[in-house]
């Protein structure tokens, strides 16, 4: 084997661990951030300052029991959530996240920092994004319970629905960069106009920017828009009657989808790796530092907005979001064509 | 092409089985199941054809869109098992009225597929990478195709029209 396909599967097998890795961090940052927000002090027991709470919980969600309602449908009960995962790992692959590195000499070829470099990866990105809902569609069908169909039905309209904001949003950011490839998208942001402003396509796309973070939280199911699970109306929406480890790989789902959805906002709309002060062989913590501010975002919107209502969530994604995104698609390929963005 | 014939083999095997098991279920919920089966092992085939963007649009388009909403369809529908209500003894083609046309419309397939397979080889191929590019492929959609392509959307169109009114009608 080369050494170059050695390091391309140590790669894979680390975007892997990051990724559950990531899910870990999330739950206690979370779970602090919260806290911080409802003035209180959060997870202190376990460990320094409560850091290995996250392993609590893993430890406590290995040993309950698995259990599965007798009128469920067994294998589709048992396929949902690892399809839900599966996803959630799947789209992660086409995005990259630094430049280019040979780890200081050791290899003769650099290694891109990215596990499948294909020239559709914005498409690959949007497929697996669609095929995701099945995860959750099929666990509130296959449970045979009203909550959990309400929940996944819930889940589809609304995953269908903006999904073609998230789509028209990021066709925005192809016209302008105009190339297919994360890569290359990521590349034609680097540099500065005029030494001050850093050349992001989210100053050239605003607009989209919003949309696609608006757009991305209800895609992966993040309150202020967190219907299929909505505790008030529908216990725990399509989830309900999971428990154990095929419910914590419904939480390790989401987790990652938030994680892919502020990965791909970075290197789509805020520079990817590129960044002042730092060579880009370390461009990398740049890119860490955008991803981690995004998630923040997430998590601070999530204990700042109330939920909508369902109707209201409908009406907006289909009445504002996707016009929206129809008039800044239009517009962006109007000033493509006219002015050579 | 790219790939090895191992997995060409392998993607037709599971698109031949999974659409072939597809009708073989009682249960529709399986046979949409199998279905996004059949279009994903499809879309392995155009990826060792050199053709990832039509591959990708398969699974968006079909496995994403079409599906999710056949799915919705059968759920609320909620008919998970579906009732013979014929003489399995009988012939296909002696079965009462819509049997009797699926199964000639199998044999006007059967003879349209003996056909094609027959003039193999013969069909205007495309030069190698041509599907490849994006750029190549709006090009031509909106250059020699555009007509068709047009068309198309005007179907869309009065398509969905039909639906609005459809679901106003009350």
């Amino acid at each position: 084997m080369s050494p170059l396909l050695i390091a391309q599967i140590g790669l894979t097998l680390f975007v892997f661990v990051m990724l559950l890795s990531s899910a870990a961090v999330m739950v206690y940052v979370e779970r602090k951030v919260a806290a911080l927000l409802q003035q209180r002090l959060g997870p202190y027991l376990v460990g320094p300052k409560g850091l290995l709470q996250p392993l609590a919980d893993v430890i406590k969600l290995m040993f309950k029991e698995e259990l599965r309602p007798r009128a469920a449908d067994a294998l589709l009960f048992a396929l949902a959530p690892i399809i839900s995962a599966t996803c959630a790992f799947a789209a992660f692959a086409v995005v990259p996240f630094g430049a280019s590195t040979t780890f200081f000499g050791l290899l003769k070829i650099p290694l891109r920092l990215q596990v499948a470099d294909v020239n559709v990866a914005i498409l690959v990105i949007f497929a697996i994004a669609s095929m995701s809902v099945y995860g959750i569609v099929l666990a509130g069908w296959s449970s045979n319970s009203k909550y959990s169909l309400l929940g996944g039905l819930r889940s589809s309209a609304q995953m269908i629905s903006y999904e073609l904001s998230y789509g028209l949003a990021l066709a925005a950011v192809l016209l302008v960069s105009n190339s297919l490839s994360v890569t290359e998208i990521v590349n034609s942001q680097a540099g500065s106009w005029w030494h001050v402003i850093p050349r992001w396509s989210v100053f050239l796309q605003p607009v989209g920017f919003l949309i696609y973070m608006t757009a991305g939280i209800a895609e992966t199911n993040r309150a202020p828009f967190d219907f299929p699970e909505a505790e008030q109306e529908l216990v725990a929406g399509y989830h309900t009657e999971y428990s154990s480890m095929s419910f914590a790989m419904f939480f390790l789902a989401e987790y990652i989808n938030m994680v892919t959805v502020s990965a791909v906002a970075t290197d789509l709309f805020l520079g990817g790796w590129h960044g002042p002060f730092l060579p880009e062989s370390l461009g990398w913590i740049w890119f860490l530092v955008k991803v981690g501010a995004l998630l923040f975002f997430y998590v601070w919107m999530r204990w700042t907005l109330p939920r909508y209502r369902y109707d209201q969530l409908m009406r907006f994604g289909w009445k504002v979001l996707l016009p929206l995104s129809v008039v800044n698609l239009l517009v962006t390929a109007a000033g493509v064509l006219y002015f050579g963005l | 092409m790219t790939g090895s014939p191992m997995l060409f083999y392998l993607f037709a095997a599971v698109a031949v089985g999974a659409s072939l098991l597809v009708i073989a279920q009682r249960n529709p919920v399986y046979s949409v199941l199998l279905l996004i089966g059949s279009f994903g092992a499809l879309s392995g085939l155009y990826v060792l054809l050199d053709a990832p963007f039509v591959a990708v649009i398969q699974i968006i388009v079909y496995a994403g869109a079409i599906m999710v909403l056949f799915l919705f369809v059968v759920m609320l529908l909620n008919a998970p098992h579906e009732d013979t209500d014929y003489d399995s003894h009988v012939h296909p083609l002696l079965r009462p009225g819509p049997m009797r046309f699926g199964a000639a419309l199998a044999l006007a397939f059967g003879v349209e597929l003996v056909w094609a397979l027959t003039r193999a080889g013969q069909s205007g191929a495309f030069a190698g990478g041509a599907v490849s590019s994006v750029a190549q492929i709006g090009h031509a959609l909106f250059t020699d195709y555009a007509f068709p392509f047009e068309v198309t959307s005007i179907l869309i169109l009065v398509a969905m029209m039909g639906a609005v009114v459809l679901a106003r009608r009350d």
